[in-house]
Parts: C-alpha cells; structure tokens; sequence
C-alpha cells in the first residue's frame, strides 16, 4: 500500500462522523436518488446513482465501524479500498457530481449525500486522485489568490475598465465602507458588466462599498476539491480583509459555491463566528429594494425565465429574493419545469466545469436543462451565478438553441431609472 | 472634429445613425482583430460595415459570432491564458458589431469597451502591465470616421 494511499484511507476513517454513520447504516436503497441525478438520468447508466458513487467510503465505514465488516476484516473476507479502486472512481466522485444536493433533498431517510460525496473527495484528494484541473485551480486560488490565475493588477485594469464604461469610481481599500464586494474569477476575466452594475446599483442606493485588494476572490476550490484545510485558507483571506477594512456587510457575488462556502461554511471552516454579515448579492439587492433603494424603470420586451443556481437557492436558502427581483423587471416571466429548490443542474458546479474530461458527459447531462428551457418557449434566460451562465451558454450552444443568458444583477442594473 | 476623452467619445457616438454605429464599431473591432485568429470573427465585421445588410444575413452573422465568443471562453477553474481571452473579448467585440438593435444600446460603445477589453488583455499576457492605447486609437478612429 503506497503512502497516499494509506494516508487517503486514514482520512476517509476520519470523516466518517455520526451523521455518515447513520446516512449509510439508514440507506434503504429505494434508488430515489438516482431518479434526481442528471448524471443518471440522462445517461441511463446506472453507475452514476448517487449512493453508488460513495462505495469506497461505504467499503472503509463498514470494515471499520460495523462489527460484522472488522469481523470480515480481521478473517480477511473484505477487500481493502485501493488506489486502483479509487482512481476508478474518480469519474463517479467528481466528473459526474455538480455537489448540486437533488439527491439528499429527495432522500426518504434524510441522507445527505452531497455532504458524503464532499467528505469522500477529501480522501480522493489526499490519496492523489482529484482530477488535475481541481488541483491546478486549488494550487492556484491558495499561490495566487484565484483559481484562474488573476492578480490584483487585472483586477485594477477591470476597474479601469468600469470606470471609463460608467463614469462611476470604483472604491478599492476603503475602510469603514458599508459592504465589501467579492468578485469571482469568471466576473473578472469574462464579465466586467457585473461589476459595472454594481457600481450603477450602489451608486443609486447611496451606499458605501469597496473592492479588497488582499481579498478580491469569493470562488473557494477547497470547496469543491474537498480540501478543508485549503477551504479555510481561502475563507480566512476574505475575512482577514473584511476585518482590516471594518466592513459591515461582505457581498458573495454570483457564484452558487463562493456562496454556501463562505456564509455557511466559513465560521465553522476558521472556528469561530464572522464580525460581519455575508449576504448574496441578490439578498443585497432585495434588501434594497424593499427599502426603496432600488429604483427601476421599464420592463424586458423579450419572455424571460430563471435558471436557479443549485448552490444558491437549493443549498443557500436563496429561492424567493430573485423572483421579487425578477417582477420589477419582467412582464413576461415564465418558470421553467420543477423551480426553486427542485431545480436541475447546469451540470458544470461542484467543480465539473474545470475538468475537462468531464466535458462531454456534461454536454449529455445539460438535456435535461435543454428539455426544460424549450418547455418554457422562453426568449432570454436569466440566472446569478457566472459559471453558470457560461455552462448554459455552452449547452445551449452545443444544441443550437438561441436563447441569451444574462446575469440578474446586470439585467436590474440595465433597468435602473434615469436619475441613476 | 477632434476627441480627446470618453465624453467626447461617447457624446459623438450618440449622434450616429443606427447603420453608422455599425460601421464604426466594426473599424473598433478591427483594429483589435490582429488578437484573434477566428475566421468568424472577421466575417461578422465584414458584415457590420455593409450599409445594405438584410436583417437575416445580420442575424446569421450574430449567431456565428456568438458561437466564437461562446466557445472563447474561458472556463471556470481553468487557468486563464490572457491571450485566449483577448481573442475572447475580439470575439465579443464582433458580436456587438451584428448584436440585434435593442433600445438603449449603441454597438459602436460595446464594441469599443470590448475592444479595450481584448486590448488590455494583450497587455497583461505581454507583461507590460494594463495601460495601453487602445481608447486613445478609438478617439482616432472615430474623428477619421465622422471627418471622412
């Protein structure tokens, strides 16, 4: 057994807490899960049900934790997990999860198996099997400061950018400003218009805000590679810049995971409680909005729908504050087939779109989407969260179906009334 | 006519017909074209400068250049190469030449941030910083234009 190995089995045994006990020991194996996993669904292969994709782990918990298993164990009647087992795994673990929660939200006995999948891919990633392009991106966020590779000069030059396309100062290290705004890597290198809304937005609502030099990134790969130690790296730089610049209110952009990460998870990831309030960008928004402060004018001409981020509303709690958004703007809205918290996937979160091996399985998986979005006969399709929107553009692309995909903050901005 | 900022730059824009904001945010996506190596892009500039354009050779230039800006992305978590993603905002710049008329926008404006855009990238992946003269050509380019 190789040292990676061994030190991947050891982590597995560790993350086995009680609730993982009890998700395995309750399984009843109805299969329910593998009817909410896209994956599965439009596939029809049944290796991608989601409790399938946790073997090793329910291997390592039983020959460990059961008394049966260390009695098969000690008699030599089980097989070890081994490293040729797990990188067989590997596709099933990450290329074919988006950690989008369907599953645990449909289980009977209450198993939460995205949590499983996310503490099985710690010992994925410790035992040297996470897919190269999450590795690469976790390197990178923990060297650099973002999983893409962008440093604070492309983040002035965007600022530059913004500030000769609305005529609006972008406030960079402001202490004592009222919110700090995090960006994701995408918003930097594809979608300057995302901050340029947010400078419009803020600018109306006459509110004090500030980028963080030190801490510009929301996006979290420990998140997704199931690191928890480059995790609370990540989460502490943001709260390290927070804390410098005294801010009020940190503002999660439109990522799904940056998200769940930072405002769910970060206190528990750093041990201890935040001395600010995260809040998503759309809860900045309907917050602004139910006091007044936003300020619209004019409707879409085109139908709109919404894609739900899965990280944003089925893990976040973020369901009704983008419809209320949606209604200032939208005359013609249409839900597509099981909204809010039932949603399906994009099939590119949990770290899926940066892998590229995964890319044609995700093209398969994006049917289900393509099915929905027809349905809806739908002309522009909105959603908040920028790996997303590309994962949808792509999809839509792929099946030729010419729909636009903008980002709901940008789309309120577009529609801020003149006196802005 | 002389234009020597982006108020200038913008208030001179505003006066142009919707067929003359074309034309000139095609010769901003021009002058950036050198960054891309997508044939689409330059059929989609090619096609915004013509005066006679129908509304359906407009559309299938706008499809073909968002299929090359879609496609010149670059993808969440995956290293971004700055000059993939100058080609990237070519890309952009070309589908705001042919993007279909909405009220409120003005090609000629889009096309010339996403030209600054791609401009800036090139930059960055050169190692020369972010500064360039891209804006400064614009003007340039602009006054040719409204002087011609």
């Amino acid at each position: 057994m190789s040292a990676s190995i061994e030190k991947g089995i050891s982590v597995l045994k560790e993350v086995i807490d009680a609730p993982i006990a009890s998700y395995f020991s309750s399984c009843v194996h109805c299969g329910l899960c593998a009817e909410a996993c896209l994956f599965y669904t439009e596939s029809g292969d049944p290796k991608y049900t989601p409790i399938h994709k946790l073997e090793p782990l329910r291997r390592v918990y039983k020959q460990e934790y059961t008394l049966l298993g260390r009695f098969a164990k000690i008699l030599g009647l089980s097989k070890p997990v081994t490293d040729e087992e797990l990188e067989e795994w590997k596709p099933l673990v990450y290329d074919s999860c988006t950690l989008c929660g369907r599953c645990s939200l449909v289980c009977p006995v209450g198993n939460d198996i995205v949590y499983m999948v996310r503490r099985l891919r710690e010992g994925m990633a410790i035992s040297g099997h996470a897919p190269e392009g999450l590795a690469g991106a976790s390197q990178r966020a923990v060297e650099i400061g973002s999983p893409m590779g962008v440093k604070l000069p492309a983040v002035k030059a965007q600022m530059k950018h913004v500030q000769a396309d609305t005529g609006i100062e972008i406030p960079l290290d402001v202490v004592g400003a009222e919110y700090m705004v995090l960006m994701s890597s995408m918003e930097i290198i594809n979608f300057p218009e995302y901050l340029a809304a947010i400078a419009r937005i803020m600018k109306q609502a006459g509110k004090t805000w500030t980028l963080c030099s030190e801490a510009f990134e929301a996006t979290n790969s420990g998140i997704q590679i199931g690191v928890s130690d480059i995790a609370r790296v990540l989460v502490q730089r943001i709260v390290d810049g927070a804390e410098k610049l005294k801010v009020k209110t940190v503002i999660s952009p439109e990522c799904g995971h940056a998200y769940t990460a930072l405002r769910w998870e970060g206190p528990n990831l750093i041990g201890r409680p935040y001395s600010f309030e995260v809040l998503h960008i759309l809860e900045v928004l309907d917050g602004f909005r139910n006091a007044g402060l936003l300020k619209t004018s004019g409707f879409e001409e085109a139908k709109l729908t919404f894609h739900d981020p899965c990280q944003l509303v089925r893990r976040g709690g973020v369901l009704e504050e983008p419809r209320r958004l949606l209604n200032l703007v939208a005359k013609d809205y249409v839900e597509t087939g099981d909204p809010g918290k039932m949603n399906w996937c994009c099939g590119g979160g949990g770290g899926v779109s940066a892998i590229e091996e995964a890319e044609e399985l995700r093209l398969t998986a994006f049917k289900v989407k393509k099915v929905q979005l027809e349905a809806t006969g739908a002309k522009t399709l909105v959603t908040a969260c920028a790996n997303c929107r590309i994962v949808l553009e792509e999809g839509l692309e792929h099946y030729k179906m010419d729909i636009p995909v903008v980002g709901l903050t940008e789309t309120i901005a577009a529609h801020l009334t003149a006196k802005e | 006519m002389n234009i020597s900022n982006d108020s200038e730059f913008k208030a001179a824009l505003s006066f142009l017909s919707g067929t003359n904001r074309r034309r000139v945010a095609a010769h901003f996506s021009e002058n950036v074209l050198s960054l891309s190596k997508d044939a689409r892009i330059k059929g989609a500039i090619d096609a915004a400068k013509r005066a006679d354009i129908t509304p359906a050779e407009l559309a299938a230039a706008y499809q073909t250049a968002r299929a090359a800006s879609v496609e010149s992305y670059t993808r969440c978590g995956r290293e971004c190469n700055w000059n993939d993603q100058a080609s990237h905002f070519v890309a952009e710049a070309g589908v705001a030449c042919v993007q279909p008329d909405k009220p409120g926008a003005n090609p000629a404006w889009d096309a010339a941030m996403q030209a600054r855009m791609a401009r800036t990238c090139e930059t960055i992946a050169t190692g020369r910083g972010t500064d360039n003269a891209e804006a400064a050509a614009q003007y340039r380019i602009l006054a040719e234009f409204l002087n011609s």
